[in-house]
């Protein structure tokens, strides 16, 4: 990662990052019936998506060298590290990319991003890039989860 | 005269009925990568990759599947633990 990306990212990560919370829970299908649950899972998704938030920003503020190497201590934190990349594409997929359709994310390569706004450019080479951090990530953790 | 000792009639039914089942279903989301979601699976349902990749392949082909069979307060953990995987998960009754 270079610094110009490491820079774009980290910035986006400062905006995303706490709206990544809300997404989660506003997509969660929580299960009405019993308050009390409902409550509780509510909270229960918003803390979880609030500190994987924290530990994305600071993973990528707090990145050594150049390409920055971002280096997570343990299994848990790595797959934490997963989680919230997810909820971070999944807030850009929700608040940024709301006009563009699913097959055109999902091959964002054919799209004429030259027509997009600069803040949607960044956008968008962000969710791809995290994406591709997601798959490098499973990679090194469980290799065996590919087909 | 001594009333005779009569047996208590006793009448018993069951009434101990099957607790309902629910099941966990995810439904297919365009964001998360195949390998993700199998991660995902192995991570909160404890199963291995080959089982873990069927599920994938069912919710990729048929835009959803049932994950888990079982007593409501597991399927609702369960439920949850994808949730916090960022999985598009529900409950429904079995039956």
């Amino acid at each position: 990662m270079t610094k110009e990306a490491r820079t774009v990212l980290t910035d986006l990560l400062r905006l995303i990052a706490p709206a990544a919370a809300r997404v989660t829970v506003n997509r969660a299908n929580v299960p009405a019936a019993d308050e009390e649950i409902a409550g509780f899972w509510v909270e229960t998704l918003t803390a979880q998506a609030s500190e994987e938030a924290r530990l994305l920003s600071v993973a990528f503020a707090s990145a050594k060298g150049d390409p920055a190497v971002i280096v997570l201590p343990n299994e848990a934190q790595a797959l934490a590290f997963l989680r919230a990349l997810s909820a971070v594409r999944l807030a850009l997929r929700d608040l940024v990319f709301a006009d563009i359709t699913d097959a055109q994310l999902e091959s964002a390569e054919d799209l004429d991003d030259d027509s997009l706004p600069t803040e949607q450019r960044h956008a968008l080479a962000c969710y791809a890039c995290f994406g591709l951090l997601q798959q490098s990530l499973i990679a090194q953790l469980n290799p065996e989860a590919f087909d | 005269m001594p009333k005779p000792k009569l047996k208590p009639e006793i009448k018993t039914e069951s009434l101990v009925s099957a607790a309902p089942k629910w099941n966990v279903v995810v439904l297919n989301d365009p964001i998360n990568y195949q390998a993700y979601v199998v991660m995902a699976f192995m991570n909160v349902l404890r199963i291995g990759a080959p089982e873990a990749k069927k599920l994938m392949r069912a919710i990729h082909a048929e835009g959803r599947a049932t994950v888990w069979t079982g007593d409501r307060e597991r399927a609702e953990m369960l439920s949850l633990e994808l949730q916090q995987w960022h999985l598009n998960s529900l409950l429904e009754q079995d039956g």
